[in-house]
């Protein structure tokens, strides 16, 4: 190991030892604190001179805290005359912020955000003609709505947004923010960015720098082959399908059959007046991003009355939510696979869907357990058999909370080491890609 | 736009998704108005491997997308000098003369710097006011904490108008304000730009022998208002929404540094 030195934000400690561990070296000593103004601060106990400086961060907590203080520490390296500077993020900051304008999904900040109001993960399924109504003569426009489902931490723009809600048919905005956190982190001094299981793959082109995308499939597939008893034959299910790709990945290397989830938003066509209402007022984005409700899951490729937790009566009159199952599970064991599960409605909906299908046995198999708001509270309530998932988030709480159901936790510190000394010693990165560590 | 104190990082991420959003959304120009601008105090590398994050808030603006940055009172004006797009610096002196000359008695006054570096500041309202000024020297041995203090300068029997451009904790406010009356002034009023007020700021206030604590409304401090009767604000806005009119007309901003609108 040549010049190298790994420091550890404050998100997770423990990772970082255990890659240390694996490194056979100490942690690079850093005070990290706040002044009494919430500013952060940062102070480096060891020299960076000319050495190859590894940040490990991940972005699950306070999102916007852990984030600046990334930024702090990536410039203070590079202002003491680090050789290079290279973040290992396990999970990314703000990765699920990527879509386009037209996207129906996410709201910055507000995704990342503790509330119990969270918008659900959508799939990205072709939408009827009819549906994409671009302008929307009402002045219920899609920020003042968002501005409800994202709860407090926006409270103070809730005054602006009140008078963006303008009756010109404007489309509001959504800010894109994966450039921005991707020229951030460049414009700060980051020269090489770690991360694993991003959400978006494309997320690596908005870099100027190199990106290492790794992979946790390896780790999963060694679970599931040791652990599951007659893998072959299970079900791999994907609980929606934007993670379609990711599961059959897995099914497709471990030769076993796949399902998928598929949600969908169908108009109800039963009355006449939702009809013509519906010509009127409906906006896709709107309508899907307040009313997360979904059928009940009794009812899978039909179109069911959907129940409204969250969400604004007035739409649920139009649009019901369908959840699908594509694929067979009768009296199988399923083993649901995602990347990341933050309010974890989408795997605790697909499980019990799955077992209303007559499933045995549900394994979720989750990357990223964010568990944040309510998420552990339905954990416990839900179908779900068995909780994989990694330390790439601090899960000490979680596995804390959740006794009475049996938690995994993978590790992933010797993938994330195994990288790190790659990287440092030149070597190629790509055999981590299928072997893992 | 705009950006106070309190929870600081995510108020300058959201700062930062705004512009960013205003830029892919096609703006013409992007001015962020800052008054209170963060991470101003952390302007230097004053220990080995210490963050300049000053510079880095600097660079994330610009990168984001932001084309001309307004704000109040820096720090240290050189500040400045980290951007590559124009920063115009503003002034709450002429408020504060205003106020001083409104609502104090200006004859028997006289400025105090709370420490040498803010003695510029101090020594220009001073003139303003035709004034005497005196200095109080301290020695820090931790951020956020004062130590010793020595008083240079002549203050018996007048009421002090202590001037800087932060009160954070409010600890060396409270300290020279105890210093000033063991030099027999007959009363010590603060006078202070950005009025941050945190962690126990407002219990030192109201244990210290300050007569009056006075803040622009740069960072929102309403509830910290009503549980501290000795504080009182100046209203800058005024400041903020001429420079504002004259930099999208394109007209000279530096009438505001000697001037305050009503």
């Amino acid at each position: 190991m040549r010049d190298i030195i790994v420091f550890s934000g404050s998100s997770n400690p423990e990772l970082t030892d255990r890659i240390c561990r694996n490194l056979g070296l100490p942690p690079g000593k850093v005070e990290l604190k706040k002044f009494a103004n919430g500013e952060t601060s940062v102070h480096f106990g060891d020299s960076v001179r000319e050495k190859d400086v590894f940040i490990v961060q991940s972005g699950a907590g306070h999102v916007n805290d852990l984030f600046m203080q990334l930024l702090i520490m990536i410039s203070a390296c590079k202002m003491a005359s680090a050789k290079r500077i290279t973040v290992v993020c396990p999970l990314f900051f703000y990765s699920r912020q990527v879509e386009s304008q037209a996207s129906k999904r996410g709201v910055p900040g507000g995704a990342q955000h503790r509330g119990s109001k969270v918008p659900d993960s959508v799939p990205q399924s072709p939408r009827l003609p009819s549906r994409v109504n671009v302008r929307d003569p009402s002045p219920r426009n899609v920020l003042s709505h968002r501005s409800v489902s994202t709860g407090s931490s926006l409270k103070t723009l809730r005054t602006n947004e009140a008078s963006i809600a303008n009756p010109t048919g404007y489309r509001s905005w959504i800010a894109q923010s994966g450039t921005l956190i991707a020229n951030l982190l460049t414009s700060a001094g980051a020269n090489h960015i770690i991360t694993m299981d991003l959400h978006d793959a494309q997320f690596q082109g908005f870099f100027d720098i190199p990106v290492d995308n790794l992979l946790s499939k390896p780790l999963f597939q060694h679970y599931i082959t040791n652990y599951v008893p007659n893998y072959k034959d299970c079900v791999i299910v994907s609980p929606d399908s934007g993670g379609a790709k990711r599961a059959a990945a897995l099914a497709d290397t471990l030769c076993m059959p796949f399902a998928l989830i598929h949600k969908e938003r169908r108009q109800k066509v039963d009355t006449a007046q939702a009809q013509s209402e519906l010509m009127v007022h409906s906006n896709p984005s709107t309508s899907s991003l307040n009313s997360v409700s979904f059928a009940t899951p009794g009812f899978p490729g039909r179109n069911s009355p959907a129940s409204a937790p969250n969400g604004q009566p007035a739409d649920d009159q139009q649009y019901v939510a369908t959840t699908m199952l594509v694929g067979d599970v009768h009296d199988k064991v399923c083993v649901v696979v995602d990347d990341l599960a933050d309010t974890s409605n989408t795997i605790t909906r697909a499980a019990s869907l799955l077992k209303d299908q007559g499933a045995k046995y549900v394994y979720a198999l989750i990357t990223h357990g964010i568990f944040s708001g309510e998420a552990m509270r339905k954990l416990k309530e839900s179908q779900i058999d068995k909780i994989i998932t990694t330390n790439s988030v601090d899960q000490a709480a979680h596995v804390a909370e959740l006794d009475a159901k049996e938690m995994v936790i993978l590790d992933v510190s010797r993938i994330l080491s195994e990288a790190i000394r790659r990287i440092n010693n030149g070597e190629s990165v790509s055999m981590l890609y299928d072997h893992g560590w | 736009m705009q950006i106070g104190s309190g929870i600081v990082n995510d108020k300058v991420l959201e700062l930062l998704i705004m512009i960013n959003a205003c830029k892919t959304a096609s703006a013409r120009r992007i001015t962020a108005v800052l008054p209170n601008f963060p991470y101003a105090r952390q302007d230097r590398k004053d220990k080995s491997r210490a963050p300049i994050t000053a510079k880095l808030m600097a660079d994330m603006l610009t990168s984001a997308g932001c084309d001309h940055v307004i704000t109040m009172d820096l720090h240290a004006s050189q500040i400045q000098g980290f951007f590559d797009v124009p920063v115009d610096n503003l002034y709450a002196e002429p408020s504060v003369v205003r106020y001083i000359r409104e609502k104090l008695d200006v004859k028997n006054a006289i400025i105090v710097s709370p420490d040498a570096g803010g003695a510029k500041r101090a020594a220009g309202l001073a003139d303003r006011l035709d004034l005497n000024f005196a200095l109080i020297h301290k020695e820090r041995a931790r951020a956020n904490e004062v130590s010793r203090m020595v008083l240079v300068g002549d203050v018996t029997g007048k009421t002090c108008i202590i001037v800087d451009d932060m009160a954070d904790t409010c600890g060396t406010l409270a300290k020279a304000a105890e210093v000033l009356l063991e030099n027999g002034a007959k009363e010590v009023i603060a006078i202070v730009t950005h009025g941050i007020l945190s962690g126990n700021a407002i219990a030192n206030i109201n244990k210290s022998k300050l007569e009056r604590v006075v803040c622009t409304n740069t960072v929102p401090f309403e509830e910290k208002l009503k549980l501290c009767p000795k504080l009182d604000t100046i209203d800058v806005s005024g400041v903020l929404a001429e420079a504002i009119r004259r930099l999208h007309n394109g007209e000279s901003i530096s009438f505001l540094f000697r001037n305050a609108p009503y």
